[in-house]
């Protein structure tokens, strides 16, 4: 796992190297799987503060994802045109579920916190496939509208697929920039203590289980407001949002990404987004290769992209230095003198 | 600087490498100009048994089109509706995007359709549906989408009056039911056309689709003593119920109604002892009278050795009225096509079919069917007797949820 | 006539409820051993199902197909552990269960790829079909036997485990699998032939329900949730846990199913975390 102990990690030096990626991607892709990308790389950046970052593997973020969902859809269906009131009621769904499972989950750890994870998210699972006249159960709650964004004095619509990402990016754009921030804090340092020996956290004197139930509630928070820009996404919330598979597909995406690392999450979720788009026009069965890939990261690459950009970087390194002393030879022998 | 260019340089290898896989097949579609046909289709999923059913029905008549429409040439393409929303509004998005698609039939979930109808709404493509909810011409209904099947209402009370006027003692009706918008239309209007016969709904119980353990309803059911049990389900769940009542003793003493079935792609996978005492009510029955069914009917027997069920049917029916559609509005623009239909009134596969304008509504025949016993099988596909065969009731103007169309 | 719904309720529980016990047993020996959860577990059931399809009903009837489709599904779990679970013991437990995770998903679509995305219906055989009249209840012959046969298999697993050499082998490694190895017996082995162990019990599962619910290619997600419960709710590591909570989560379910439906299954979900929040070990575990 890459430990990102210092302000700023190894492989992108700037924040510029995030923009570029965000810039370039709805021309590389369609700009609505360029938001789709976004949205579940806010969702996968809030599991890595709590999976990366603190120790806690928690396979039920379908959760929060779902109840942002829900909660930002029903909202602007039938009481607000106001996105900013939807996004911040949706977030504080998020966040509140979160402290309550939160809360409860954190009583067990290993395997009994992450079943606990999962039976939480089952339990909503079937209450939002059960509750048909609030969800619309299997058939998923559509007619979620997109309105438009309020900001000064300026309305700006969102009718569009590409101003969608835009926004959605901008969004992505921020809360990046929050997570570095409380990955960079104290907090984030105390939450990596707290993974390599939670004993010894604790004998340190901080106190283990608060930290845990925080940074869970704020992961929450971040899967809730993810929640609400998906239901805007497609218009409609289906019930798949707040299904284990979802949770697991979260997952998949810090672990491809690359866990522990700030930028892991959005790459993790460009490529498993990438590889549903490319393939799954060219064959019906694609999942089975985004699984093989999985699974290749778990067992062998366990840094996931991240770490194989790092070593394609250190080969390249490795490269040039050679190619450098080949054609300076002996200067750079005398220069190290 | 070093480091960022090196950098640079593979990132932007990569996107000049991904933008131009991207970029290629539009610059190689940009020869011809196709008419583009999407098949939102259920290859996984809780209805994936229909899947190759649907796609066949809608191959065939494209096939008997000669390919062609308008003079240009009709490009079908098919996406997996998965019967999952969330994935049929990705699967319809993308492909209005790269392929430009201008006309979407399907999907098969009525659930699922209604995540497709907000995607033709918003990307003004046309969409047929064929299916058990009311809600695509009725709550949900917009200017782009149109409904193929019969309404539930008119469908309901072929079954119920047609039933009740051959076995008017059989008053106690237990009810299984689908827990999503085809089911709930269904059954709504089920109750609606029982109470002049005064039937007692002695219970109703709903469950999701792909429910196999059926055996807690069943024993729940038998315990009722009903005279009917009537399921509004379909495909494999549908199949599994009707030989577990029989394996839980209920039937065939008490009679089976599915009011609202597939017919042939149902009936053939039943065991013929099975089939004691099953009512079925489907849009598409072969053993239709006229010479566009007959046809149809023989062409796919003639291709896939069985004759078509609803699933067949639809694909065909609702694609056969697009293309004739497009045909008389000599125009493959959405909202030509759409003003085409609206107060449609011609012959098809269905028999007379009349398109209501208000609604976007069809207007036609529903079948109401009597599985027979061995010995009255004339041949090994020949399942029911079609003991009603008509359009009427028509849903009264009360019921109807639709608040006005919309503009283009 | 509540007495005859009660009684079928209570049957069908019991029948759906060995089954889950089955899944859980074999679910079980892998977490109190391994000390995994097994995310593909519930594919291993699917893939019990569909080799029963294929060996039984495709070539050599069924009563073959059920002996054989627990062995073969035996195989790909001592495979999965040999190739795959090995090389992730020394690393951190959670990525035993991602790769589980991704064994789900890869053998789910291996499935469609196989078998087909539309779902398949499996005949019972001929001798079992129809019901019998219980007096109290009418009740079909198929799933009678199941219930005896499953009481007698579940009994047998106890049995080998409580009393054999190798039954307490495996207790012990399940209590601490450090000691089992210091007195000089292979644990490799033991991990190895209790993981084919638990995923045969899961194939033997699948094969039995097929013809009760048929096979569908997602019938090993769907599932996946409530194996979790049952091993849960009676406690890691224990069959009698394990038998104890299949049952109980087959009898809720099926008696909730009468009573007030959509409660089926969030009762039994509400039941695992409320378990797991007051008694971690579950009713009949130990640790």
């Amino acid at each position: 796992m890459n430990l990102n102990t210092h302000a700023g990690t190894r492989l992108f030096p700037q924040m510029t190297g995030l923009v570029i990626a965000l810039v370039v991607l709805p021309v590389v892709m369609r700009p609505i799987i360029a938001a789709d990308i976004c949205v579940f790389a806010i969702a996968a950046m809030a599991l890595n503060l709590i999976f990366g970052y603190t120790g806690m593997l928690s396979f039920g973020q379908a959760t929060f994802f779902g109840v942002g969902a829900y909660v930002g859809g029903l909202l602007l269906i039938h009481v607000t045109q106001n996105l900013y009131l939807a996004l911040l009621i949706g977030t504080c769904a998020g966040a509140l579920t979160a402290a309550v499972v939160g809360y409860l989950c954190i009583q067990r750890v290993g395997i009994y916190f992450i079943m606990l994870t999962f039976a939480f998210n089952q339990l909503f699972y079937f209450i939002a496939f059960k509750w048909t006249t609030l969800t619309g159960g299997d058939d998923g709650l559509p007619g979620v509208p997109r309105p438009p964004v309020a900001l000064a004095s300026l309305e700006f619509t969102l009718d569009s697929s590409l101003k969608y990402y835009t926004f959605v990016a901008i969004a992505f754009f921020l809360l990046f920039y929050v997570m570095k921030r409380i990955v960079e804090s104290p907090l984030g340092m105390i939450c990596q203590s707290i993974r390599e020996n939670p004993d010894r956290a604790a004998a340190v004197g901080y106190n283990v289980q608060l930290y845990r139930w925080v940074v869970f509630t704020i992961a929450g928070a971040f899967t809730g407001f993810a929640g609400v820009l998906y239901a805007m996404m497609y218009g409609i919330v289906p019930v798949e949002a707040i299904f284990w598979i979802t949770s697991g597909d979260i997952v998949f995406m810090v672990l491809i990404g690359g866990i522990g690392n700030l930028y892991g999450p959005l790459v993790g979720a460009m490529v498993l987004r990438w590889l549903s788009e490319t393939l799954s026009v060219m064959w019906n069965r694609w999942p089975l290769l985004s699984g093989l890939f999985f699974i290749i990261v778990v067992l062998f690459l366990r840094g996931g992209c991240v770490e194989i950009l790092e070593r394609l970087r250190e080969a390249w390194g490795k490269l040039e230095l050679r190619r450098k002393e080949a054609s300076y030879g002996i200067a750079a022998d005398r220069e190290a003198d | 600087m070093e480091r960022l260019t090196r950098r640079h340089v593979i990132h932007l290898g990569a996107t000049a490498a991904t933008a131009a896989t991207v970029a290629m097949p539009a610059f190689l579609r940009a020869q011809s100009n196709p008419v583009v046909m999407l098949g939102v289709w259920p290859f996984t999923g809780g209805l994936a048994d229909s899947g190759p059913h649907l796609d066949n029905g809608m191959k065939l008549a494209i096939e008997e089109w000669g390919g062609e429409v308008i003079g240009r040439p009709i490009k079908y393409i098919t996406r997996d509706s998965e019967t999952r929303a969330g994935a049929v509004t990705r699967r319809v998005e993308e492909a209005i995007d790269s392929e430009q698609v201008k006309f979407v039939i399907g999907p098969w979930s009525s659930g699922v359709a209604l995540a497709v109808a907000e995607v033709a709404r918003r990307r003004k493509v046309f969409h047929y549906f064929s299916g058990g909810t009311e809600d695509i011409s009725g709550k949900r209904c917009h200017r782009y989408s149109f409904q193929w099947a019969a309404s539930p209402y008119t469908a309901a009370h072929i079954v119920v009056d047609e039933y009740m006027k051959r076995h008017p003692e059989a008053k106690r009706w237990y009810l299984f039911v689908w827990d999503y918008a085809f089911g709930w239309s269904v059954e709504k209007y089920i109750k609606i056309a029982g109470k002049p016969h005064h039937i007692d709904f002695v219970g109703t119980d709903r469950m999701p689709v792909g429910t196999r353990e059926s055996s807690g309803f069943l024993t729940k059911a038998a315990a009722s003593q009903p005279d009917v049990l009537c399921l509004v389900t379909a495909v494999q769940d549908f199949i599994i119920q009707v030989r577990e009542a029989h394996n839980f003793g209920l039937a065939p003493k008490t009679a089976i109604v599915q009011p609202w079935g597939l017919g042939v792609e149902e009936l053939a996978h039943i065991d013929v002892q099975y089939r004691q005492n099953l009512w079925t009510g489907t849009n598409g029955y072969y053993a239709n009278p006229n010479p566009i069914a007959d046809t149809f009917t023989e062409a796919h027997q003639k291709k896939f050795g069985l004759p078509p069920g609803y699933a067949a049917v639809a694909a065909y029916g609702m694609t056969r009225l697009v293309l004739r559609a497009i045909e008389r509005a000599k125009s493959a623009e959405p909202a030509d096509v759409v003003r085409a239909f609206e107060g449609w009134e011609t012959e098809d596969w269905p028999g007379k079919v009349r398109v209501n304008a208000e609604t976007h509504q069809t207007e036609r025949n529903y079948f109401f069917l009597r599985c027979k016993a061995k010995d009255e099988m004339q041949h090994p596909h020949d399942y029911s007797e079609v003991v009603a065969l008509r359009s009427t009731p028509l849903m009264p103007a009360e019921f109807n949820e639709c608040k006005g169309l919309g503009s283009f | 006539m509540f007495i005859t719904l009660l009684a079928g309720a209570l049957l069908n529980g019991i029948v759906t409820g060995m089954v889950y016990a089955m899944l859980g047993i074999g679910l079980s020996l892998i977490l109190g051993l391994l000390n995994i959860p097994n995310f593909a577990q519930g594919v291993l059931y699917a893939i019990g199902g569909y080799f029963l399809f294929s060996i039984g009903q495709a070539l050599f009837g069924f009563w073959v197909g059920v002996l054989i489709a627990p062995f073969g599904v035996a195989a790909v779990g001592g495979l999965i552990e040999y190739v795959g679970v090995r090389r992730l013991y020394g690393v951190h437990p959670d990525y035993i269960l991602l790769l589980t995770f991704g064994l789900a998903l890869v053998f789910t679509e291996l499935m469609i790829l196989i078998w087909g995305p539309v779902g398949i219906t499996v005949f019972p055989p001929k001798l079992l079909t129809g019901g019998v009249n219980l007096g109290v209840t009418f009740y079909p012959k198929y799933r009678l036997a199941i219930m005896g046969l499953t009481i007698a298999l579940v009994f047998g697993v106890w049995l080998f485990v409580e009393k054999t050499k190798y039954g307490a082998i495996i207790r012990a490694g399940i209590e601490d699998r450090d000691m089992v190895n210091a007195l000089g017996i292979n644990i490799h082995r033991v991990f190895t032939v209790t993981f084919a162990a638990g995923a045969g019990l899961a194939g033997l599962a699948g094969a039995l329900i097929a013809p009760i619910q048929g096979l569908h290619p997602s019938m090993g997600i769907v599932i996946l949730p409530f194996a979790f419960v049952v091993v849960v709710v009676g406690g890691l590591g224990s069959i009698p846990g394990a038998i104890l909570g299949g049952l109980l989560v087959g009898v809720v379910q099926s008696v909730m199913t009468i009573i007030w439906t959509p409660g089926a299954d969030i009762v039994v979900f509400a039941a695992m975390a409320l378990v797991l929040l007051l008694r971690p070990q579950g009713l009949l575990g130990k640790r």
